[in-house]
């Protein structure tokens, strides 16, 4: 008798070996770029499924979208909503008019395609963008899945590959059984493959989507290389927050459904430069943007600074402020210092709301808590004309009778 | 060769079964005679489970399975003497609008989740133990029966997932290994999960709860396929004709008996 303690490490370096063997293999494959000019639409205006499984799953999503639109989670301000309606429009290619767009109140950077055509936008996308390019290069993204038709084929890529796995499975183990040979091993090994092979067609799609968004983007007249910037700013904003954590960004992995952000952002910039037209000029349109934000945008940064995530939200409101501080900026900027509450971070803060008084914009807010950082200064004079201002701002608000006492 | 084919056909006798199990607020008896019930828009999905073991949702299936139930509920409450509305749009409630009825079924959905966590799949709660089905609606449901005159929600829960071509005859290669000593017929085939939950819009309260769970461990072994009239009808006797009185209802009675 040999040991079988051998047999059994020899089975075990064969599966770590077949699974780097077949893990170096995806990484190899799967990151090659893809070309914004082989990306052509699949399905054409007022599209249909005609086959079983699709018509399946689109009775399924239309379930999914009568809950979805009549959730109490969306923003329905129709001047908002219109807006996301034209700017899919504006990027949908041949589907433009097909898309619906909803707007959920969701403090998180994402947006989503659903395969019947309806997308949801969290309200943490708008308050990341910084231009009417940016949020129309996610839009872009997003509709680039539907065009692409990337729902079904990657159910159908799904299907295929689990039927092939399980016979195969079932094969080896009768036909081990008959042949007197042990194939576990080799099945497991199957196994990861399939698995690792559908998170690469995954990530296969989303670069399918970003090269046909950026091609969409740019044929709208938007400014492609915007598309590059948003993964900048997530990667700043993802490396922010891990080291407020004192841990490090999470990097890509073969079990991710997405590409890296780090390679995502070179593809689109490659991408943007071979969609770039030379002479043509391309929009950026903050103003636009900033003027149908406006309405909601304190609640945006309200929700965020009260994610706990102080890294993240410090970079984020200086990443805005690079179009110019204002006193709504400033305001945040002093509430993510105060809620943090390390050692020292209330004077940062007191700063923060001076500040944010000194411009014309600023938020009644900041001189509430400008006058209570003046008082805890000692400064009562000062403190006591920054509340009355507070209150004048706000007559009514909760705390008015507290106030009012301070004033004294 | 007597054992495996002992062996494969105790395999195939116990891998397909069916589960009830009912809960009941403990004053519920059974609506019967004179009595006016709205059956909320049943939500049903068939889907066929594929080779690998996905479930393909199909869209003509699971609207001929509606039809199917939608059908054999009426029937069989025709029998019970109550007045009945299903309802195959939320639009069509006569008194309440499409988002009151909406708002309605989601409330139901999140409810009935928890019944369906802490009465069947195990996080029991102590503070429930021995109070039979203690859940309500609340006010919102009191509303909806004052302004519709119905006195009786019904709620229905049907999935099912059918074996296909290929799932089965991967069944039968499994079966056939036990020839060989790679013995495995029961890879999972078809699927029916059935639910149903009675709401007294008198009270508010979920009276009476019922789940179907029909599985069978063979592909190729069927049960009550709900694209069948004859499958929903053995579906709705299954889920809804054995309806019991709450507990404190039946201790009274056989207290009553000599």
């Amino acid at each position: 008798m040999s040991c079988p303690k051998c047999v059994a490490l020899s089975r075990r370096s064969l599966l770590v070996g077949g699974g780097v063997a077949a893990a170096s293999l995806t990484i190899g494959m799967a990151e090659a770029r893809v070309l914004p000019k082989d990306m052509v639409p699949l399905v054409g205006p007022g599209y249909r499924p005609t086959e079983k499984d699709e018509q399946g799953i689109w009775q399924l999503m239309d379930r999914a979208e009568e809950e979805i639109s009549g959730s109490n989670l969306l923003i329905q301000d129709p001047k908002l909503t219109g807006y996301l309606r034209d700017l899919i429009g504006k990027v949908g290619g041949p589907a433009a008019r097909d898309f619906r767009i909803y707007l959920a109140h969701i403090p998180d950077f994402n947006a989503m395609m659903f395969p019947t055509g309806f997308a949801v936008v969290f309200s943490g996308l708008l308050l990341r963008m910084r231009n009417e390019a940016q949020l129309a290069g996610v839009i872009a993204h997003e509709s680039g899945h539907f065009l692409r038709r990337h729902m079904i084929r990657s159910w159908r890529d799904e299907r295929r590959k689990t039927d092939i796995f399980a016979v195969a499975a079932m094969a080896a183990g009768v036909g081990g059984a008959a042949g007197g040979v042990y194939l576990g091993d080799y099945v497991q090994l199957a196994q990861l493959g399939t698995i690792l092979s559908l998170f690469q067609y995954s990530r296969a799609m989303e670069a399918e989507a970003d090269a046909i968004g950026a091609k969409n983007l740019a044929a709208a007249g938007y400014q492609p290389m915007e598309m590059s910037t948003i993964w900048e700013q997530l990667i700043g904003e993802e490396d922010a927050s891990a080291r407020y954590r004192r841990k490090h960004r999470r990097r890509g992995s073969l079990f991710d459904t997405h590409p890296s952000d780090q390679s995502r952002m070179v593809d689109l910039r490659a991408d943007a430069a071979e969609v770039t037209e030379a002479g043509k000029t391309y929009e950026i349109g903050r103003e636009r943007y900033l003027s149908m934000i406006a309405p909601i945008r304190s609640m945006l940064l309200d929700d965020q600074v009260k994610l706990n995530d102080p890294g993240a939200s410090q970079y984020l409101i200086e990443t805005l402020a690079k179009d110019g501080w204002n006193g709504q900026l400033r305001f945040y900027e002093g509430e993510v210092w105060r809620l943090r509450n390390r050692h020292g971070d209330d004077a940062r803060a007191a700063l923060s709301y001076a500040a944010a008084v000194a411009y014309p914009d600023a938020p009644a807010d900041a001189w509430r808590w400008h006058g209570i950082s003046l008082m805890k200064a000692g400064r009562t004079a000062e403190a006591k004309s920054a509340f009355t201002r507070y209150l004048t701002m706000k007559p009514d608000a909760a705390d008015a009778a507290w106030v009012r006492q301070a004033i004294g | 060769m007597r054992n495996w084919v002992v062996t494969v056909t105790a395999a195939l006798l116990l891998s397909a079964c069916v589960q009830t199990r009912q809960y009941a607020d403990l004053q519920f008896t059974p609506p019967e005679g004179d009595y006016k019930l709205l059956v909320l828009r049943p939500d049903v999905s068939v889907g066929s489970l594929t080779t690998g073991g996905m479930v393909e949702p199909r869209a003509d299936w699971t609207e001929q399975a509606r039809t199917n139930i939608i059908a054999a509920v009426r029937a069989q409450q025709a029998q019970r003497g109550g007045k009945l509305q299903i309802l195959e749009r939320r639009n069509q409630l006569t008194g309440a609008s499409e988002q009151e009825v909406a708002d309605f079924e989601r409330l139901f959905y999140a409810v009935g989740n928890s019944i369906v966590l802490h009465k069947y799949l195990g996080d029991y709660l102590p503070t429930k133990r021995g109070k039979g089905l203690e859940y309500t609606l609340g006010e919102d449901a009191v509303r909806l029966g004052q302004k519709t005159g119905y006195d009786y929600a019904l709620f229905l829960h049907a999935e099912d997932e059918v074996a296909s071509g290929g799932r089965i005859a991967l069944g039968v290669l499994g079966a056939a290994g036990c020839i060989v000593g790679f013995c495995a017929p029961n890879i999972g085939g078809a699927t029916q999960l059935d639910y149903a939950g009675l709401v007294d819009l008198k009270t508010g309260e979920v009276v009476w709860f019922n789940v179907v769970q029909a599985s069978s461990q063979v592909p190729g072994i069927a049960f009550g396929d709900l694209r069948t009239p004859a499958g929903a009808t053995q579906m709705a006797d299954r889920l809804l004709n054995r309806m019991k009185p709450g507990l404190a209802i039946r201790r009274a009675a056989e207290v009553e008996k000599p």
